[in-house]
């Protein structure tokens, strides 16, 4: 884990002490609604359809024991006893009271967690790949540069008032595993033939009412200039992006608009025109912040662990095993992937004693190490094999040990309207109502991979354009209908979906799934995905098998 | 063609729990719920609303339908904000049951009226 200094605790504290103060002065009515509410906003707080939602940032999805255990016990003493992990590897806290929220950002700081960047139009924080220092393939720790960002970006004066939030993300892997495609900046690290690494740029991704698949405008950035190529990009588009507009803001629009070719040019432009050594980080620097993770003493053991495959004699731990756990960059290790998709449960949701069991877990069987996966799922990125059918037997009595990993149940849902203000419909009963519908692991497991996501509005919060299966909630003559979208892709095979067809009723939804997934099982071809059948025969079988009933009628 | 029925809601600013204009004050319960028949009325309850920036905040008005007598709000996004989140009844005032949560409860759609309000809660 990263270690923080006294400069990080010392910001932390003044900012903490300055919302004390704008709270108190909000409460005693020295400050208007109006005045307060961007105050609020900027520390994470916001106003939802039932209370308060205080929204906690989990720097590139990495958590310890320590601060898993700090947001169960802001949980139990001021929510509701759950927290809610969200697509951008953050947690939400449904319930919280505003005259709480100092104590709470308080508490959380004792921790070193707070609420900066999660909110407001500002660089928020940098999704990064939640098996960063595990997985095999990797070519450097993405999580090195995730911080790198994040201690440039953390109150930038420069980039504080964009035309529109701003959302970073890093992989170091060729598996995506963070949607880089679908942020306003992708940064993926490769080495070229020199051995070199640097920074495949990839920039004006983004979801809601226009999504796009973001464009490359740097094939290799030489890794030491990241800072100084991030903040020509920001500048160009802190110049140029609208303003006038919130749909049309974000910096998306503005490459669409401008053209990616051009939009390279400007950013080229204003990086040849800046002082490119003072902006960039110093080689120390780098070498102090990747210090500053520490190493992992793994130990050394045989790849193959003969208490690993003796475990696989029961059936549920071998059915966990083939979907949860995969390989890890050490031998004798794995990665344990902990789903938070029960099947008939909420998508994201986690107990405090979900949370204290997981830190538990985590301290003592993988190095104190969780991760948050914008899947809204976690990670115990370093676990023995020896240790894995342990590790599961504790996950299994706490109810975390569902074994649907990338299966038609383990879906991506937003809040939706059982929370979210903003929303046109509910996205979670949706959810339900489908991994019910699913919640046979054998029929699971012969559909393979499949990605379904749900977003209540079109903000698009829970990436339904980027699902294999997407659902969008809208609101039709005052009802709640969805929109189905299909062919998306989140991952390094980046796509936006397809209209299915008229939005359904919310009745209809898990059964016309359920057609979905019978066509793809009757037609598709040796190792193909539902995603390639999908891309393979186009849209007709699909379409045909969920309206046919329409047409009759 | 009458005008459609009012109820004033907010959140309680310290908290942040949906409240309801009642007659007695502000109430965390729908069932309390100040029914107002006449616009005018309603109008200068929310400005008054407005005004009471320290107890409050988002005060706005909803559309309420006589349905059987009880007055359920007419688009389900308040109904689900009056009830509490819908995968969790034991939150929110939902949890206290009646026959006016599951007249809410109930209702499909954009709730339409059926006839009169029920005596009682009418202003
Ligand atoms: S997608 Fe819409 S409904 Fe869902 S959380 Fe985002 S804003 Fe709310």
């Amino acid at each position: 884990m990263f270690q923080y200094d006294a400069i990080d605790a010392a910001m932390v504290a003044d900012r903490n002490a300055e919302f004390r103060d704008q709270v108190s002065r909000r409460l005693s009515g020295e400050l208007t609604e109006d005045q307060f509410k961007p105050l609020r906003l900027m520390n994470g707080l916001y106003l939802q359809l039932h209370s308060y939602m205080l929204r906690v940032a989990i720097p590139y999805g990495a958590l310890s024991s320590a601060k898993m255990r700090a947001l169960a016990h802001v949980a139990r003493r001021w929510d509701r006893g759950y927290g809610h992990f969200t697509t951008r590897q953050n947690i939400q806290f449904h319930w919280i009271k505003l005259s709480d929220t100092p104590d709470v950002l308080d508490y959380l700081a004792t921790a070193e967690l707070h609420a900066i960047q999660t909110s407001g139009n500002c660089i928020r924080n940098t999704t990064s790949d939640p098996f960063a220092g595990a997985a095999a393939e990797e070519v450097d720790d993405p999580r090195v540069w995730s911080e790198v960002i994040r201690q440039w970006s953390t109150f930038h004066p420069e980039f504080t008032y964009l035309p529109r939030k701003f959302k970073i993300a890093v992989t170091a892997s060729p598996r995506d595993r963070t949607a880089a495609r679908a942020h306003d900046i992708g940064l993926v690290l490769r080495r070229n033939r020199e051995g070199r690494l640097g920074f495949e740029v990839i920039v004006g991704g983004g979801m809601g009412r226009t999504p796009y698949i973001g464009a490359t405008i740097r094939e290799h950035l030489p890794a030491e200039h990241l800072l100084s190529y991030l903040t020509a990009i920001l500048r160009v588009y802190n110049r140029f992006g609208r303003r006038d507009n919130l749909y049309k803001a974000r910096i998306k629009i503005l490459v669409a608009s401008l053209g990616a070719a051009e939009f390279a040019r400007l950013a080229d432009e204003a990086w040849e025109a800046m002082d490119r050594p003072r902006a960039d980080l110093p080689d120390v620097e780098l070498a102090r912040i990747r210090a500053s993770f520490g190493l992992v003493d793994f130990r050394t053991l045989p790849p193959r662990s003969e208490r690993f495959e003796a475990a696989k004699g029961d059936k549920a731990f071998a059915r966990f095993a083939r979907n949860n756990i995969v390989p890890h960059k050490v031998p004798g290790y794995g990665i344990v992937q902990v789903s938070l998709k029960g099947i008939g449960e909420v998508p994201g949701d986690c107990t405090a004693d979900q949370m204290e069991a997981l830190a538990d877990l985590a301290e003592r069987y993988g190095h104190g190490e969780i991760r948050v996966t914008h899947e809204q799922n976690l990670v115990l990125p370093h676990v023995a094999l020896d240790d894995a059918p342990a590790v599961h037997a504790g996950l299994a009595a706490v109810g975390l040990a569902t074994p649907n990993i990338n299966l038609v149940s383990d879906m991506i849902a937003c809040p939706g309207l059982d929370y979210c203000a903003l929303a046109n419909a509910r996205a979670i009963p949706i959810a339900q109502a489908i991994s019910e519908t699913f919640a046979d692991p054998d029929r699971a497991e012969q559909v393979g991979e499949l990605k379904i996501k749900i977003s209540g509005c079109i903000n698009a919060c829970g990436h339904h354009h980027v699902g294999h299966i997407g659902i969008l909630g809208v609101d039709k003559k005052g009802e709640e209908y969805y929109q189905l979208t299909l062919g998306g892709s989140g991952a390094e095979d980046a796509a936006i979906g397809h209209v299915l067809g008229p939005a359904l009723s919310a009745d209809r939804v898990a059964d016309a799934i359920d057609k979905l997934v019978d066509v793809y099982l009757a037609i598709r071809q040796p190792q193909e995905r539902f995603l390639d059948t999908y891309r393979r025969t186009g849209v007709g079988p699909f379409k045909a098998a969920v309206y046919q009933d329409a047409h009759q009628a | 063609m009458t005008s459609p029925l009012k109820v004033l809601t907010a959140n309680d600013l310290a908290g942040g729990q949906v409240v309801f204009l009642s007659e007695t004050g502000w109430s965390d319960r729908y069932a309390d719920a100040w029914i107002f028949e006449d616009p005018a009325a309603a109008d200068a309850a929310l400005d008054a609303a407005r005004a009471a920036t320290l107890t409050l905040a988002d005060p706005y008005l909803i559309d309420v339908a006589a349905v059987d007598g009880l007055p359920v709000p007419t688009s389900y996004r308040e109904r689900i904000r009056a009830l509490g989140p819908t995968i969790h009844p034991d939150m929110g005032p939902q949890a206290e049951g009646g026959a006016l949560v599951e007249a809410l409860q109930q209702a499909k759609g954009a709730a339409r009226s059926s006839g009169r309000l029920g005596l009682i809660r009418r202003k």
